[in-house]
């Protein structure tokens, strides 16, 4: 009997995946449900803290301001929506295929673990910076959001595709340099 | 050892991928009409199709009147009744003249309220200059709207409020902040429109 060609990653990696995905339809739904409280807390914050958002005491300026931070609240909330459920689904693809075609084991295990880690917590990074916009502001909030999340998860998504491409890549070579050495 | 171009394949690759997480998207804002200038712009449109019944219900019902008469006492006397008569004689250009000083009242107060918040040595000069900029934003916004019936009933009124809006922006974008610069391109604008609000009000036409 042959072994079967394509395995199922490690269960809590899948756990992982499907609760992304769960967390984004959760995200989604909430957003649009409590879309009103939020953006009436968001603004209660922000106007609490003037300074912060650069508010001037001018209601022409100051509705602009405050629009722009709502905007991008709801933004965030809108991209943690669509990078959880998509990130879900590439942390089940990414580690089935690195399960199933990647030989070397400790090279297997780097990469499920850094597509699990990096893109669980990526997508998070939304969910902080729109939580961070109306005590820090736009551009503050960013900041944060990035140094604290996006660029070291994104990092290690990044890097778990890069080393399951290059894994292939190589088995790729190796396979074709065997065959031409045992073809006449 | 690791041998030179390994090491510098993964400082490539490391600098790749921090410049690739550092690049995600997070949208993009552009600014919305508020309830004043979207009424305005849904009077104008009226008025350009010639349906003046549409313009003069749209204006009654509209935020536009409703700051109008909270602005009253800082706007020439009788401008809703000149602007709510042009509609009613179907006459555009009065009434859109009317809309043009009512605007030009509004950028007026903002730059005079810049001047005022950048005059105040008590706030740090970079939060100055950033509200100052946030000012011209809104200044721009509202003189936007009018500066085309503006630059056609007096050119040179125009050419001053933009010349005095671009150097008063250049000052924000300036690296070093200072508020003291910005605020004699400020006072120009006030003081112009100032001159445009005078020459063009229902009581000047009327003496004219």
């Amino acid at each position: 009997m042959t072994e079967p060609r394509w395995r199922l990653p490690p269960i809590p990696v899948l756990l992982v995946g499907v609760v992304l995905i769960a967390c984004a339809e959760l995200g989604g739904g909430a957003m649009a449900q409590f879309k009103l409280e939020l953006a009436r807390w968001a603004r209660g914050t922000m106007l609490a803290r003037p300074h912060v958002h650069g508010l001037v005491g001018v209601r022409d300026v100051d509705e602009q301001i405050l629009d722009e931070a709502l905007v991008k609240l709801d933004g965030g909330l809108r991209l943690f929506h669509l990078h959880a459920e998509g990130m879900g689904t590439i942390i089940i693809v990414t580690a089935m295929v690195a399960a199933s075609l990647v030989d070397r084991s400790a090279l297997r295990r780097t990469i499920v673990a850094l597509i699990t880690v990096g893109g669980a917590v990526y997508p998070l990074g939304y969910l902080l910076w729109s939580g961070l916009i109306p005590f820090h502001g736009i551009a503050r909030g960013k900041r944060l959001a990035e140094w604290l999340v996006w660029i070291p998860f994104g990092s290690a998504a990044i890097l778990a595709m890069w080393l399951l491409a290059a894994a292939l890549a190589a088995q790729c070579i190796r396979s074709v340099a065997g065959r031409s050495r045992v073809a006449p | 050892m690791i041998r030179r171009p390994t090491l510098l394949i993964v400082l490539a690759a490391i600098a790749t991928m921090i410049s690739a997480a550092h690049a995600h998207h997070v949208g993009s804002y552009v600014p919305r009409d508020n309830p004043v200038s979207a009424n305005f712009k849904q009077i104008k449109f009226s008025v350009q199709a010639g349906k003046f019944d549409v313009a003069r219900r749209l204006f009654d019902e509209g935020a536009l009147r409703r700051e109008m008469q909270k602005q009253a006492p800082t706007l020439p006397p009788g401008l809703e009744a000149s602007i709510r008569g042009a509609l009613d004689a179907r006459d555009a250009r009065t009434a859109e003249a009317g809309l043009m000083i009512f605007f030009a009242a509004l950028v007026r107060g903002l730059a005079l309220e810049a001047d005022r918040q950048l005059a105040d040595a008590t706030a740090p000069a970079a939060a100055r200059v950033a509200g100052g900029g946030k000012m011209l934003e809104a200044i721009w916004r509202y003189y936007n709207l009018v500066d085309f019936a503006v630059s056609q009933r007096d050119p040179t009124a125009a050419t001053a409020v933009r010349l005095a809006f671009e150097e008063a922006e250049g000052y924000v974008k300036a690296p070093t902040p200072s508020p003291e610069r910005m605020r004699p391109p400020l006072v120009r604008i006030a003081r112009v429109l100032a001159g445009v609000i005078e020459a063009s009000s229902p009581s000047a036409r009327r003496d004219s």
